[in-house]
C-alpha cells in the first residue's frame, strides 16, 4: 500500500508540474511537449485505477494523434516563440480570480460533500471502464449525444476541406486511355 | 557553310533591311551581319516568315586587337536542314545587343552565359547575371585580352614546359602577380553575393498565391548544390508554396572549369582530350562534335572504315547513356539503385569495348582529325556483334518490361514535368526532351552528318512531353541505335582509318566552322574560329545539357518536389557539361 | 508478489531488448545483402565470415564519429529525439508472446513478457508516441529539409495508423480478445490471413507506411530531402534513428506475424514448446525479407499520393474490411 501511494504521489507531482510547465514555457513546442508528458502520465493513474483502456486511449488520442497535430501546426506556422506580454489587459488578474474560485470550489466538494470519508476511494469495479463497459454505455445510453458529435466533426471535416482546397496551377495533359 | 535561304527561296534579307543586313564576307565565314538596331526584327522575321523556329546557340567571338566583337546566332528548322548564321558586330568597349529572350525564350542562359564570359550586355534581359563565374570575379574572361593568374603566354605548347635553358615552371613563381584583380573595393570577409540577393529577389517577385484568399507561408529552398539528386554541383533554388513550387531558378557554374578559354590556349588537336571531360559518360559523341567541327575547317572527310566506326562508338555511347539516365532516373523517383546497377552493368560491357578500342573506359580520347587513332580489331567487332545481336536487345527489352507498366513508375511520371511541341522549341530543348514533346527533330536525320544517310532508322517521337515519355523516347532510341549498329557491323569495310598521316599539328585554315552531331544529351555543336594559327582563337561548346535546363524553370512550376528530381533526372544533364 | 517473478520480469525485459538491439545490427546485415544480392552485386562479406561482424564495425564507426549540433538547433530537443525516437520501438514487442510455456530449471516460465488484455491498443498507443521523435527532429534540426521531412513523416503517420488501427480490428472482433496471446491461440488451426486477406493487405501497406519502409520512405526521401528528418544528425544520434528504423522493421513483422500469421504457431508446438519462438523468428525473417524485396522493387510514392491513397484507398478498404469482417463473425457463429 504504502509503495502504491508513494508511486501516486510521484505521479501526481508528475502531473501537476507539467501543467505548470505548460502554462510558463515562453515555446509553444515546449509547452505543448509538456501537455504530452502531463497526458502521458495522466495515463499512468489510469492504469493504476485499474482503466488500462481509458489509459490507453488517452495516450492514443490526446498524446498521440492531437497533440501532434498541434506540433504539427506550430511547426508549419512557426509560431514557437511567443513575443512580448499577453494582449488582453487584466488577463492575469481575471485568470488568477478564475483559478481561485476553481480551488474554492474543488476544496468545497472534497472537503464538505464527501467529507474525505475512505468510502469515497474505494476502488471502482474492476471491469469498469473496460471496452465491452464503455462501448454499452456509449451505444445504448449515450447514443444520440454520440451520433450527434460525430455528425458535428463531419461537418467540421467537409468545413476545413473546402477552406483549403485549391486548384492545380500545373498543367495537366491528358493521355488517351486515362481520365 | 552553304545559306540555306538562297539555296531554298527566293527571299531576299539583305534587300529587305537595306543597309542594316549584309553577307559575312570574310574568308572562310558565312552569313549575315546584322546591325543591332533591327535584330530583334530580322530574327522575328527569320522565324516567323523563313521557319528557323529553333534556336540553336549564341555565342560570341572576340577579334581583339581589332574593336569587334561578333555577337553569333545559329538557327535551325525543327523540320529538318540546314541554319541560318548571322551575327551582330559590337564594339569591345560599348558592347550592348538587344535580347532575343522575348522571342526565343531558350536564350536566357545562353545569353546569360555570353554577358558572363564576353560582358555584353543584353537590353530587356530578364535575368541578366553572371551564370557560370561568381560575381567577385573582375572581368569577362572570354575577352582576349583578359589573363588569368599564371598567365604565360596565348598559346600552348607553353615554353617552360619545353625548357629552353629556362627550368623554372610558372607555378613556382609568385602566383599573385600583376594579373589577379579583384571587383573595385572588394574585400574577401565582408563579400555579400549580389548575385544571390537577385536571384532571391527575381524568386520572391514571383510569389503567385496558390490559394488565393488563405493566406499562406513559402519558403525557398535550395535544393543543392551538395545534394545527393542534382548530379553533381548544381543547385535549384525553389520558392515552395507547402511541397509545390511556386518558382525554381537553376544556379549553375560550380564546376566551370574554364573549358572554352583553355580551349582556345591548346592547340586544336590538344582540345579532343579536353572534350571527353565534357559530357563525361558520352566521351565519343563529344570526340565526333569537335573532330566534324575542325574537319569542316580542313576540308578533310575521314575514310570508309573511320566513318562506320565512329557511327558504331557513338551509338554504343548513346546506348550506353541512354541506359544509365534510364536506370538513374528510377533512382530519382526512389527505386533505391535496383534499376540503375542493372543498366549499370550493361554499360560496362559496352565500356570493356571502348576500353578495347581506345585504351580508357571513359575518357576516350579515339577520334582525330581526317579519321580515329587506331583500327578496331576484328574480335572487337565480334564482341559488338554479340552486342548488339544479342545481349542489349534483350536487356533493353527486360527494362521495358520491369519498368514501363509499373503503376508507381507511371503515376509518378505521366503528366508531370509537361513540355509542349511549341515550348520545347521556344526553349530550345533538345535530344529527347525535344523529341518527347513531339518535335521530331534529331541531327541525324535533319541534317545528316558523317554516313547517318546509308542506314535506316526512325526518329524516336512521343508526344505528351512528360517524364514518362522521355523514358519512352529514350528507351526507343536505344533500340534504334542497335539498330543502326547492326547495320553498320554488317557493313563496315576494310582499309585505312585515318586521312593522311596523323599529326600533331594539323594545319587549320582561317575561317568558323560549327559541327554538330546529335549526342545522347541533345545537339552538341562545336562552334570554331580558326585564324590560321596552331591554336583555334574561338572554341565554343553547344552543350545541350547546359541549354536543355533553361525549360527546367518551366517544366517545374506546379510540380511537387518529389517531381523537381524527377524531372531534372529526365533531362538528364551533365555537370561537366553544363558547367564546362 | 514474489521476487522470483519480479527477477523472472527483468530478465525477460533484458532479453527482449538484447534481442532487438542485436536484432537490429543483423537486420542491416541481412538487408545489405539480401539488397545487394536483388541488385547484381556481392554486399559486405569481408569482415568476419560472410561479412558477419560487419554490424559491429558499424557500430564503432558510428560511437567515434563526430557529432555535430547545427547552428540554431534546440539542442535540448535536438538530443531528446533520439531517444525518444528509439524507445518506443524498444517497447512496442514488449506485449507479443513468444511462445507458450516452457519449463526451465524447474520452474514454468511463459514465454511473454506482459499478456495485458489491452496489448493491440498498447501496441497502436505506442506506436503513436513514435512520431513524436521525428516530428521534433526536424523541427529542433534549423533545417528546411529536418522540417520538410518531420511534417512529412507526421502527416503520413497519423494518416497511415488509423488504417493500421483499423487493420487491428479484425483479429479483436474474431477473437473478441485485445489480448495478443488469446489472439494467437485463435489461430490454432486457421491463420487469420486465411479469414481475412484484406486486413492482412493492409496492415502490410500500413506497417510499411508506419516504418516509413520504401515505397513510403517519403520522410528521408533521399532524392528530394537529402535525408529527412535526420539530416543534421551525425554519429550515435544518427545510429539512434537508424536503430529505430529496424527495430520498428522488426516490431511490426512480429506483431503481424502474431495478428495473422498465428505467430509462434506451427507445428509440434504443443510438445516442443521451445518450437515456438523458432516458428516466430522464420515467419518474422520472411516478412523482412518481403520489406527488404519491396524496398529492391519500388519506386517512391509522391508525398500527396501517398496521402491520398491513405485516404481515400485505404481507409475506406479498411473500414469495408471491418464490416465485411464483422458479418462473417456473425455468420460463422460467435
Amino acid at each position: 500500500m504504502i509503495t502504491g501511494i508513494l508511486f501516486f504521489d510521484v505521479m501526481a507531482v508528475l502531473v501537476i508540474s507539467t501543467s505548470i510547465g505548460m502554462l510558463v514555457s515562453r515555446n509553444a513546442v515546449y509547452s505543448a511537449l509538456f501537455l504530452v508528458l502531463n497526458f502521458a502520465s495522466v495515463a499512468v493513474l489510469y492504469v493504476t485505477l485499474g482503466a488500462p483502456f481509458i489509459a490507453m486511449a488517452q495516450v492514443t488520442v490526446y498524446a498521440g494523434a492531437i497533440m501532434i497535430l498541434f506540433l504539427f501546426v506550430i511547426m508549419l506556422l512557426g509560431a514557437e516563440r511567443l513575443e512580448g506580454e499577453s494582449t488582453i489587459r487584466g488577463q492575469r488578474l481575471f485568470g488568477g480570480l478564475l483559478a481561485v474560485i476553481l480551488l474554492g470550489e474543488l476544496t468545497w466538494m472534497a472537503v464538505f460533500q464527501s467529507g474525505l470519508s475512505p468510502a469515497a476511494l474505494t476502488m471502482p469495479a474492476s471491469d469498469f471502464a473496460g471496452p465491452t463497459q464503455i462501448g454499452l454505455t456509449l451505444f445504448n445510453t449515450y447514443l444520440l449525444p454520440f451520433e450527434v458529435t460525430s455528425f458535428i466533426l463531419l461537418v467540421a471535416i467537409i468545413g476545413a476541406i473546402i477552406l483549403t482546397k485549391t486548384d492545380n496551377i500545373g498543367k495537366r495533359i491528358i493521355r488517351p486511355g486515362k481520365d | 557553310m552553304n545559306d540555306p535561304v538562297d539555296s531554298f527561296m527566293n527571299f531576299d534579307l539583305i534587300s529587305r533591311y537595306p543597309g542594316l543586313v549584309k553577307k559575312d564576307q570574310r574568308t572562310g565565314y558565312s552569313g549575315y551581319i546584322v546591325e543591332a538596331d533591327c535584330l530583334v526584327q530580322f530574327a522575328r522575321a527569320v522565324r516567323d516568315e523563313l521557319g528557323f523556329d529553333y534556336l540553336s546557340m549564341i555565342t560570341a567571338a572576340d577579334y581583339y586587337p581589332d574593336d569587334l566583337m561578333d555577337v553569333i546566332y545559329l538557327l535551325y528548322r525543327t523540320t529538318g536542314g540546314p541554319g541560318i548564321l548571322f551575327k551582330v558586330q559590337v564594339s569591345r568597349l560599348d558592347s550592348k545587343v538587344p535580347s532575343l529572350s522575348s522571342i526565343f525564350a531558350g536564350a536566357e542562359l545562353q545569353e546569360r552565359e555570353v554577358w558572363d564570359m564576353y560582358g555584353i550586355s543584353f537590353e530587356d534581359h530578364p535575368d541578366l547575371r553572371r551564370i557560370l563565374l561568381w560575381d567577385g570575379f573582375e572581368g569577362h574572361p572570354l575577352r582576349k585580352d583578359w589573363k588569368e593568374p599564371l598567365f604565360e603566354e596565348d598559346s600552348k605548347p607553353y615554353k617552360d614546359r619545353w625548357p629552353a635553358g629556362k627550368h623554372k615552371r610558372q607555378e613556382d613563381l609568385n602566383p599573385f602577380k600583376n594579373n589577379v584583380s579583384y571587383p573595385i573595393g572588394f574585400e574577401p570577409e565582408h563579400f555579400s553575393s549580389n548575385n544571390e540577393k537577385a536571384l532571391y529577389d527575381a524568386l520572391n517577385k514571383t510569389s503567385g498565391n496558390l490559394n488565393g484568399s488563405l493566406k499562406t507561408d513559402q519558403i525557398i529552398v535550395n535544393l543543392g548544390p551538395q545534394h545527393p539528386s542534382t548530379h553533381g554541383v548544381f543547385r535549384m533554388a525553389a520558392l515552395l508554396e507547402g511541397e509545390t513550387i511556386i518558382d525554381l531558378k537553376p544556379v549553375m557554374g560550380y564546376l566551370h572549369r574554364s573549358h572554352e578559354k583553355i580551349g582556345e590556349r591548346n592547340t586544336f588537336l590538344q582540345n579532343m582530350p579536353y572534350t571527353d571531360r565534357l559530357d563525361y559518360i558520352s566521351s565519343m559523341s563529344n570526340n565526333f562534335g569537335y573532330a566534324l567541327a575542325v574537319e569542316k575547317l580542313m576540308a578533310v572527310t575521314p575514310p570508309e572504315r573511320a566513318e562506320y566506326i565512329r557511327v558504331i562508338m557513338a551509338e554504343l555511347t548513346r546506348i550506353s547513356s541512354h541506359i544509365m539516365t534510364t536506370g538513374f532516373l528510377l533512382n530519382e523517383l526512389g527505386a533505391m539503385f535496383t534499376p540503375s546497377l542493372y543498366a549499370l552493368e550493361e554499360r560496362e560491357l559496352i565500356l570493356d569495348i571502348f576500353e578495347e578500342v581506345s585504351g580508357s573506359r571513359m575518357m576516350c580520347n579515339y577520334f582525330r582529325f581526317g579519321g580515329v587513332v587506331r583500327d578496331i580489331s576484328d574480335s572487337v567487332i565480334e564482341k559488338i556483334r554479340k552486342l548488339v545481336f544479342n545481349r542489349l536487345p534483350r536487356k533493353i527489352d527486360e527494362l521495358d518490361r520491369y519498368l514501363t507498366h509499373n503503376e508507381i513508375v507511371r503515376l509518378r511520371t505521366e503528366g508531370v514535368g509537361v513540355l509542349t511541341a511549341d515550348e520545347a522549341a521556344a526553349y530550345s530543348a533538345g535530344g529527347p526532351l525535344l523529341r518527347a514533346s513531339g518535335v521530331p527533330y534529331d541531327v541525324r536525320k535533319a541534317e545528316p552528318y558523317s554516313i547517318y544517310d546509308r542506314f535506316k532508322f526512325d526518329v524516336a517521337v512521343r508526344y505528351h512531353g512528360d517524364i514518362y515519355d522521355r523514358y519512352l523516347v529514350r528507351l526507343d532510341e536505344m533500340r534504334q541505335s542497335i539498330r543502326i549498329i547492326q547495320q553498320a557491323i554488317h557493313d563496315i569495310p576494310s582499309g585505312p582509318v585515318m586521312t593522311g598521316k596523323s599529326q600533331y599539328q594539323p594545319k587549320v585554315p582561317a575561317g568558323e566552322a560549327y559541327g554538330r552531331v546529335e549526342g545522347p544529351k541533345g545537339e552538341l555543336g562545336f562552334y570554331i574560329v580558326s585564324d590560321g594559327k596552331q591554336n583555334p582563337r574561338r572554341y565554343h561548346v553547344r552543350a545541350p545539357s547546359f541549354i536543355n535546363l533553361t525549360a527546367l524553370s518551366e517544366m517545374s512550376k506546379g510540380e511537387k518536389v518529389a517531381d523537381v528530381i524527377a524531372i531534372l533526372g529526365s533531362i538528364d544533364i551533365i555537370l561537366g557539361e553544363v558547367d564546362r | 508478489m514474489d521476487a522470483a517473478l519480479i527477477w523472472e520480469w527483468i530478465i525477460k525485459s533484458v532479453v527482449i531488448l538484447l534481442v532487438m538491439t542485436g536484432g537490429f545490427a543483423y537486420v542491416t546485415l541481412y538487408e545489405r545483402r539480401v539488397l545487394a544480392r536483388m541488385q547484381v552485386r556481392i554486399g559486405p562479406n569481408r569482415v568476419g565470415w560472410q561479412g558477419l561482424l560487419q554490424p559491429v564495425a558499424d557500430g564503432i564507426k558510428l560511437i567515434f564519429k563526430e557529432e555535430l549540433t547545427p547552428v540554431g538547433a534546440d539542442r535540448l530537443i535536438f538530443i531528446l529525439a533520439p531517444v525518444i525516437t528509439v524507445i518506443p520501438a524498444l517497447i512496442v514487442t514488449a506485449v507479443v508472446p513468444w511462445g507458450t510455456e516452457v519449463n526451465l530449471f524447474g520452474r514454468i516460465v511463459p514465454l511473454r513478457l506482459a499478456d495485458i488484455n489491452v496489448a493491440v491498443l498498447y501496441i497502436l498507443s505506442v506506436t503513436s508516441i513514435s512520431v513524436y521523435g521525428i516530428t521534433l527532429a526536424g523541427w529542433s534540426s534549423n533545417n528546411k529539409y529536418a522540417m520538410l521531412g518531420g511534417l512529412r513523416a507526421t502527416a503520413q503517420m497519423i494518416s497511415y495508423e488509423l488504417a493500421l488501427g483499423m487493420a487491428f480490428v479484425g483479429p479483436i472482433l474474431w477473437t473478441g480478445s485485445m489480448s495478443l496471446g488469446d489472439i494467437v491461440s485463435a489461430q490454432k488451426n486457421l491463420w487469420f490471413v486465411v479469414i481475412m486477406p484484406l486486413g492482412f493487405i493492409i496492415y502490410v501497406i500500413a506497417s510499411l507506411a508506419e516504418v516509413n519502409r520504401s515505397p513510403f520512405d517519403m520522410p528521408e526521401a533521399e532524392q528530394e530531402l537529402t535525408a529527412g528528418y535526420h539530416t543534421e544528425y551525425s554519429g550515435m544520434k544518427f545510429a539512434l534513428f537508424f536503430m529505430a528504423e529496424y527495430i520498428k522493421m522488426i516490431g511490426v513483422s512480429m506483431i503481424g506475424a502474431t495478428l495473422f500469421l498465428g505467430g509462434y504457431q506451427g507445428p509440434f508446438v504443443d510438445a516442443y514448446p521451445w518450437l515456438g519462438p523458432i516458428y516466430l523468428f522464420i515467419k518474422v525473417a520472411l516478412w523482412l525479407f518481403f520489406m527488404i524485396w519491396v524496398r529492391a522493387t519500388l519506386p517512391r510514392f509522391r508525398y500527396d499520393r501517398l496521402m491520398a491513397f491513405g485516404w481515400k484507398v485505404l481507409l475506406p478498404l479498411s473500414l469495408l474490411y471491418i464490416v465485411v469482417t464483422a458479418v462473417l463473425r456473425l455468420l460463422v457463429g460467435g
